[in-house]
């Protein structure tokens, strides 16, 4: 029972570790995606319609 | 528009991977590592998949866009397993294959269950929200599983020059796309430079498996502990 916890204790302690380093890579991203399986040609994002440039907020 | 740069990239990165099912195949190593090998001919497969559909319907059509991060998401999933299954070749000894399996199914749905709780607030596209944010974190759950693996092989005194070498160019596979993403988000200026070199990534690992695969034997040893004891 013990070892079943630790496994489970080591995957949670692997998902922090994992969104931490997510975290502090996307710091100062722009909503950009990480695609690393392949060598095609990355498309935009599915949620950018279109490639016009973002303007700023409209509460700004 | 995509230049010829782009296709000849995607075209050698494609070649790369049939290259390592072929070295695989050669050296009977296809079924030793057979889910690398099953990541490989999916990849494969998608990149045959993408350039029909990029053909068919254009690069900023939605069919290519929707086809390529489904894709890559199932793509990352595989990669996944493929990393898992190298813990069970450095802990075939231990006889942890279970708790292998259980680690892997408890970390997989912990992921998923995180990806869900980020994009629960979006009304719109939830399940596309769902499937990129997956992969996303998935690759970053990659990233700290090769570096456990390869501190596992350090630890464990592994010497099979193989599977020490799978081990370590994923590790560069996984940090060159870590490392090009963060400078990409750091330097935005610089933003092309960094997209330019984003598919050259994508041809590391291939060529790594099939040199791999074609150039050291199975029973090729070396002993990477050497490299983690500090000389007085």
């Amino acid at each position: 029972m013990s070892r079943k916890l630790t496994v489970v204790l080591l995957a949670m302690l692997v998902l922090v570790g994992a969104m931490s380093l997510k975290t502090v890579v996307v710091t100062h991203g722009d909503g950009s995606v990480i695609m690393a399986n392949g060598s095609a040609p990355q498309p935009p994002t599915p949620w950018k319609n279109g490639s016009a440039p973002q303007p700023p907020t409209p509460w700004k | 528009m995509l230049g010829p740069y782009e296709y000849v990239v995607w075209l050698l990165g494609t070649l790369l991977e049939c290259a390592v099912l072929v070295c695989a195949f050669k050296k009977n190593a296809l079924r030793r590592y057979v889910l690398l090998n099953v990541y490989m001919a999916a990849s494969v497969l998608f990149s045959i998949g993408r350039y029909n559909i990029l053909s068919h319907y254009g690069f900023t059509s939605k069919e290519y866009l929707y086809f390529y991060y489904y894709s890559d998401s199932l793509l990352t999933i595989a990669l996944y397993f493929a990393l898992v299954s190298l813990y069970s070749h450095i802990f075939a000894d231990l006889n942890a294959e279970r708790y292998i399996r259980l680690g892997t199914v408890i970390l997989l749905s912990g992921t998923a269950l995180f990806s869900y709780a980020v994009v629960q607030q979006f009304s719109s596209k939830l399940v596309t929200h769902f499937v990129v944010e997956l992969s996303q974190n998935l690759y970053f759950v990659g990233l700290v599983l090769t570096y456990i693996l390869w501190a596992a092989v350090l630890k464990m005194r592994e010497t099979r020059t193989q599977l020490i070498q799978l081990v370590l160019s994923m590790g560069v596979y996984f940090s060159l796309f870590a490392a090009n993403f963060a400078l990409q988000n750091l330097y935005h200026s610089r933003g092309s430079f960094f997209e330019f070199l984003t598919p050259l990534f994508g041809c590391f690992l291939p060529l790594s498996w099939a040199f791999t695969f074609w150039h050291v034997s199975e029973d090729a040893r070396t002993v990477p502990s050497r490299l983690a004891v500090v000389p007085r």
